[in-house]
């Protein structure tokens, strides 16, 4: 009785497991189209994907779009933050309702609204139109990520600084900002992903000059052509395996570390570290 | 002093959150709530005034059909995710704290591949030269099945990746029961079927309901997976909107199928909100 569902679950976590893991091999498989087992390997299509200018310009603006989202949504969303937890205010629940919003939309449905709004302001086919539509897009997710760790924040701590005659400016430089520098962190780190991932309003917005890394993978797997499509994935999974798995090991490295000197000096101050899989992503964003 | 340190919040409070969120409220205003707005006055004024694109909708059997096929994909897919979902959250609320965090890791790295990535893996997997198909063949299958571009290879895939979502439902709700209202229910002389079944699922229900509304919301709008893995007969309904636009220019029909997809979505949304708290739903 207790082994049956045990051995499901199992079955379950491979299911999850293996479509993950089948793109390494593919990625240094010979065959010019899909095939596993593969029927030989080589690393051509990775000098492929990392010379082809048909690879390399959507990656590049890729990360442009994302660098340009993160900058543009943070500026936008930290002050807004700050009014939202901070302040008591007519309007503070439709202020709140507003900045989750985009949260809830079908991504189909903004991306024909882009498509022909950005497209009156000459703005499809362009980086900055892409970025406008990424940065709506990661608000909500920043704004939550933000305020969480904007509500966990010791007010006293923006006392003590002031009664000792820092300036307001002074005391958010100085006091504010570096203690909440993880969530800052975070909330840009999402704001990044979210645009670097997004698909389906990049397909629609984003023409040639401005193609992103994702609508040249959905187009590429639309015609079923291009083998260096498991290139990409391939880099993209090690790279999720990278920004998952680096926490942990730092923080198995740290505890072995911390042990022997475990002697007073600076007490190590406990951040919440927000769970990484939060459901923060939640968007309608497939 | 103290009247120093208040006036950041207290004097001219009425006007100082606005001003910090002016222009996130404006940027939303102009790249939100208008480009919103253009697809609701599309349907109706697109290619000329009136209701016409929704009357098309609800007279032309092919936009029931895809509506109907779209709710019952939707429908499925959040069944077999909370089917597969639960006994892999069983096993890792049961399991020792290292097991449970390795298998949380796989969750997680799953949830954080792209969709685009693991639609392709799913196209590895049932393509004509993949395993899957060399083992149905194997088993004796001949000519082996065609996988992918069906009903079938959409759904799968859907499945895989919108699972992650409904294990960390689960999951958040299952580590939080108790294990001494198993052992009294134990005590108390039941057998280990109606443990689970009287004690341990409606404790965990809570999670289902959290995971079955995403798994289903998400699924309702979901265009990469089906596009590229589905059949071209039997689209959903993010899919034909991508259709009219791309290869009709039909602007008009396709906003009025967003906005009933964008109500529909709205309408699992409060009707969640009025039941649980939307709150809850986003963790």
């Amino acid at each position: 009785m207790k082994l049956l569902p045990k051995l499901l679950g199992v079955l379950v976590a491979l299911f999850i497991a293996a479509p993950l893991f089948i793109v390494v091999p593919m990625s240094f498989s010979t065959a010019p189209s899909l095939e596993f087992p593969p029927p030989g390997y080589w690393l051509g299509y990775y000098a492929a994907y990392f010379t082809d200018e048909r690879w390399t310009q959507p990656t590049i603006n890729s990360l442009i779009i994302a660098f340009g989202t993160t900058v543009l949504t943070m500026l936008l969303v930290t002050p807004a933050t700050f009014a939202v937890v901070r302040h008591r205010f007519v309007g503070r629940g439709l202020a709140n309702l507003m900045l989750t919003m985009p949260m809830a939309m079908p991504h189909i449905v903004l991306a024909i609204g882009y498509y022909s709004y950005l497209g009156d302001l000459r703005l499809t086919q362009t980086h900055l139109g892409v970025i406008i539509a990424h940065t709506a897009l990661s608000v909500p997710v920043a704004f939550l990520i933000l305020s969480a760790n904007l509500k966990g924040f010791d007010r006293n701590l923006e006392r003590a600084a002031m009664s000792l005659g820092a300036t307001p400016l002074r005391t958010f430089r100085h006091v504010t900002l570096p203690v909440l520098r993880p969530g800052f962190a975070i909330s840009a780190l999402f704001a990044f992903i979210q645009s670097f991932d997004e698909t389906v309003v990049a397909i629609f917005i984003s023409g040639r000059e401005s193609e992103t890394l994702p609508r040249k993978m959905f187009e590429s797997i639309r015609m079923q052509a291009d083998p260096v499509i498991s290139v990409v994935s391939t880099l993209l999974f090690a790279a999720v395996a990278l920004v998952i798995l680096a926490p942990v090991v730092w923080k198995a490295v740290s505890r072995r570390r911390s042990r022997p000197d475990a002697r007073g000096g600076e007490p190590v101050a406990k951040e919440p570290v927000p769970n990484p899989c939060a459901p923060t992503r939640v968007q309608l964003e497939a | 002093m103290l009247s120093v340190l208040n006036r950041g919040t207290a004097a001219p409070g009425a006007l100082k959150p606005w001003l910090l969120l002016l222009p996130l409220v404006l940027f939303l205003c102009a790249f939100f709530l208008v480009p919103l707005g253009q697809v609701a006055l599309m349907s109706v004024t697109e290619p000329e005034f009136g209701l016409g694109n929704y009357a098309h909708l609800t007279s032309d059997g092919l936009y029931l059909q895809v509506f109907l096929n779209t709710f019952l994909t939707a429908l499925g897919v959040a069944l077999c995710c909370l089917l597969l979902g639960y006994p892999l959250a069983y096993l890792m609320a049961q399991s020792s704290p290292r097991v449970a965090a390795l298998l949380m890791l796989l969750v997680t790295m799953s949830f954080w591949t792209s969709f685009l990535v693991r639609t392709y893996a799913w196209m590895v997997l049932l393509g004509n030269n993949g395993p899957v198909t060399a083992f149905l063949a194997f088993l004796g299958w001949d000519p082996p099945p065609h996988l992918l571009f069906t009903r079938l290879s959409s759904t799968l895939a859907m499945v895989h990746i919108l699972i992650p979502y409904m294990v960390m439902s689960l999951y958040s709700v299952m580590k939080r029961i108790d294990p001494a209202l198993l052992r009294a229910a134990e005590s108390l002389g039941a057998r280990p079927w109606s443990v689970f079944r009287q004690v341990y699922l409606p404790l965990s229900a809570p999670g289902m309901v959290n995971g079955a509304t995403l798994v289903f919301m998400i699924c309702l709008g979901f265009y990469v997976t089906p596009v590229l893995l589905g059949s071209p007969q039997e689209q959903m309904v993010a899919g034909l909107i991508g259709t009219q636009i791309e290869e009709f220019l039909d602007f008009g029909q396709a906003s009025a199928m967003a906005m009933v997809l964008l109500a529909s979505t709205l309408i699992v949304l409060t009707v969640y909100h009025r039941r649980f708290g939307l709150d809850r739903l986003w963790g």
